[in-house]
């Protein structure tokens, strides 16, 4: 578990607030000389952001995830956030038309996306498969219930929940304005004052050839409201006989999504609305910019 | 590939999905320390009738929920009302005369207008105190006590409920009943239904014999009895209905012990006025469907009602209210919640605005124009918004406007020259403050 402490630091017309969740560096931005608020903010929003981290992170196992994996078979009681959550994820999976499916994540034990050429056997992929499938699994208001070796992530929304979480808290503190970034996934509270938009760095996308390259500059988005949210990660694949395995893999087949983009960047008033149409558009595979087009969703895309 | 109108539905989708996991109503749950505090709400109304009875209402609610769940509420309401209120009596064109509800002392009526009794002030101090809980995983019950006190009227009750959740929740069926027990004990005592009201010099020897031969006892009571029956249905993330059912029977001393009704002769002119005599029991009961509707931000609440009873009242109501959130530019979370009430109700039938001499009097008769043929509209205007990290401060201003109908009886003599159904205009102003 990373350090649960932040540093606040001085801008010329705001602070900082810097910390890690999440496996993140996370960083809070509020335009306010006010340092006593920026504390606050710096208190409420991180303690929320960890309380999060806490209670959903499947490494730990004291996580109300990690209880739930780790009695798979048996029905486990669940609070109202939880049930909230599964509802999200139960709406997500309808979607997308069951290609995203939060208990998908055992697929790992098959796929090590370690750049080499290193592909799993389709009778490990379809043995693990078995194990994977929301519709296997039962839950109410109070309780939940996975098929047995079942297990369930909340790694794709937990974040960006995160995200929205602190923001809403935020906006509850203060009427200055706020960013909350956990590691790329951010959103603002309102546009800073006299109306000017938050200038916000991000991976350069759209990079073509080798990636780790030394172009990896940064490129700038303007946000005056709303969220941004990034999915995939364009480090992550296998390449075997000149075709690239790519991490995003298909819940139903348990095989990666053929010619879907490295990452996808997509703006939505909220966090987690961006980063599932992110993972949705991922999921597309090759008509991943088409799906957001058509719905006229502003997005950058990595391929 | 989807077509394209199953694409723009997934964004619609996700837009109700994720409102409905960052939905605000589910905010307070996640910052734990909030279980275990009070919730505190306090409002002060004021209620004004054009010439008749102003009331001042001040609430002090409190609340808190426990760590599993149970739910205690605590209430207090202290209302005081002043004014006057129609005795009953048709107007008349010369100058009336009518003796005090106590007994002590007598009041004129100017020619053409609406006999009032001036003398209402009374002070109510009412207690609520209910307690919820989850029994089941499913079942949720509920009881409650109710304590109100004023000068001259006490009113017991306890209820209880019982709501059992299915379908993920999404539909709620709830069972309750509640019984009150009200003692009236006027100043004056309870005057005997169809005796005349006693006129004269109340300074006389005689006057106190005579005004308690007007009287049957010094107090009164009865008791209600109801059955309500519920159903909650969650259409969609966006739309929820709801119907209930109830069934009322009050026994005892259903009277007004302040209303008369004037006997005219053919020429309209008044001989006397006699204390009205009502059923001893009536049975009510009702239907009520109601439907909130969430738009992207805007929230839509209608309902309708329909009573009826024994006594041949029946009564719609239509209620709406539309909860349009204001930009932060006019206070943090502000809003603007027009609402709009319709009301018709049909006569009683032992409703008579005034009797005839020279008639066989009815086996009961009232004229109080709460039971007589109505319209009644409230107009209002309600500005909200959070103050102090996130307190409700909310403004309240109505207008009501009834209409007393006539149910078709024939106005003779000198009572076509007079208004035998006056309309009531009314103002409501409502200060709210939570924290």
């Amino acid at each position: 578990m990373s350090k649960r402490e932040f540093e606040l630091t001085e801008l010329p017309d705001g602070h900082s607030i810097t910390f890690n969740a999440m496996a993140s560096p996370c960083e809070i931005l509020i335009q306010s000389v006010d340092k006593q608020l920026a504390n606050r903010i710096g208190r409420s929003l991180t303690q929320e952001i960890w309380r999060i981290e806490d209670k959903y992170n499947r490494y730990d196992k004291h996580s109300i995830c990690s209880v739930i994996n780790s009695k798979a078979g048996e029905s486990v009681s669940i609070d109202q956030e939880t049930y909230l959550l599964l509802n999200f994820a139960e709406q997500c999976y309808q979607l997308s038309d069951g290609l995203f499916d939060i208990s998908s994540g055992v697929l790992r034990n098959a796929w090590c996306f370690d750049g080499s050429d290193n592909l799993p056997s389709k009778t490990n992929v379809s043995q693990i498969l078995k194990f994977v499938g929301w519709r296997k699994i039962t839950f109410d208001q109070q309780q939940i219930t996975l098929a047995n070796n079942m297990e369930i992530d909340f790694g794709g929304i937990g974040k960006e929940y995160a995200v929205d979480r602190a923001i809403i808290l935020a906006k509850k503190i203060t009427s200055s304005p706020v960013l909350v970034n956990l590691g790329g996934d951010l959103a603002v509270t309102n546009a800073r004052l006299n109306n000017e938009a938050w200038h916000v760095a991000i991976e350069r996308p759209n990079i073509d050839g080798v990636l780790e390259d030394n172009t990896k500059q940064d490129m700038i988005v303007s946000l005056k409201q709303g969220a941004l949210a990034t999915s995939g990660d364009a480090r992550r694949f296998l390449l075997k006989d000149g075709k690239r395995y790519g991490h995003i893999l298909n819940a139903k087949t348990g095989w990666p999504i053929d010619k879907a983009p490295r990452s996808m960047t997509v703006v939505a008033p909220q966090c987690i609305q961006a980063g599932i149409l992110a993972t949705l558009s991922l999921l597309q595979g090759g008509n991943a910019e088409q799906f957001l087009i058509e719905q006229d969703i502003k997005f950058w895309a990595r391929r | 590939m989807k077509n394209k109108k199953e694409k723009l539905n997934i964004k619609a989708a996700l837009t109700l999905a994720t409102t409905a996991l960052l939905g605000c109503n589910n905010l307070a749950q996640a910052q734990t320390p909030d279980k275990d505090t009070w919730d505190f709400d306090t409002a002060f109304l004021f209620y004004s009738e054009v010439d008749r009875v102003s009331a001042g209402e001040a609430i002090f609610n409190a609340k808190k929920t426990f760590e599993n769940d149970e739910v205690l509420n605590l209430k207090l309401t202290v209302d005081a009302l002043t004014g006057a209120s129609a005795n009953g009596a048709v107007a008349q064109p010369t100058v009336q005369t009518f003796t005090r509800p106590s007994g002590n002392g007598q009041y004129q009526v100017k020619a053409g207008d609406t006999p009032l009794d001036d003398t209402f002030h009374d002070t109510r101090v009412q207690f609520n105190g209910q307690w919820t809980q989850p029994i089941a995983s499913n079942l949720t019950a509920s009881g409650g006590l109710h304590i109100s006190n004023e000068y001259d009227y006490l009113s017991l009750g306890l209820n209880g409920n019982l709501a059992v959740d299915f379908d993920r929740k999404n539909s709620t069926f709830s069972a309750g009943f509640s019984y009150f027990q009200d003692t009236f004990t006027p100043e004056g005592g309870i005057p005997k239904p169809f005796a005349s009201m006693l006129i004269g010099d109340s300074n006389a020897p005689t006057w106190d014999d005579e005004f308690s031969k007007t009287r049957i006892s010094s107090e009164d009571d009865k008791t209600t009895a109801d059955i309500l029956l519920g159903f909650t249905q969650v259409i969609n993330r966006r739309m929820l209905i709801q119907f209930n059912y109830s069934y009322s029977t009050v026994d005892g001393y259903l009277n007004d012990p302040f209303k008369i009704v004037s006997i005219v002769n053919a020429n309209g002119v008044t001989q006397d006025n006699i204390y009205e005599s009502r059923p001893d029991s009536r049975v009510k009961q009702s239907i009520y469907a109601q439907s909130m509707y969430h738009f992207d931000s805007a929230v839509l609440d209608i309902s309708y009602r329909y009573m009826w009873d024994d006594w041949e009242i029946e009564s719609h109501t239509i209620d709406s209210r539309f909860r349009i959130p204001l930009g932060d530019s006019f206070g943090k979370g502000s809003y603007l919640q027009p609402h709009f009430r319709f009301y018709q109700q049909s006569a009683a039938d032992f409703y008579r605005p005034f009797l005839v001499e020279n008639n066989d009097l009815p086996a009961f008769v009232s004229a109080d124009y709460r039971i007589g043929e109505m319209t009644a509209i409230t107009l209002g205007l309600k500005y909200g918004l959070l103050i102090n990290n996130g307190n409700e401060l909310a403004f309240r201003l109505e207008y009501y406007h009834q209409t007393p109908t006539d149910a078709g009886f024939d106005e003779i003599g000198v009572l076509n020259d007079v208004d035998l159904y006056p309309t009531i205009d009314a103002v409501i102003a409502q200060v709210t403050y939570s924290f």
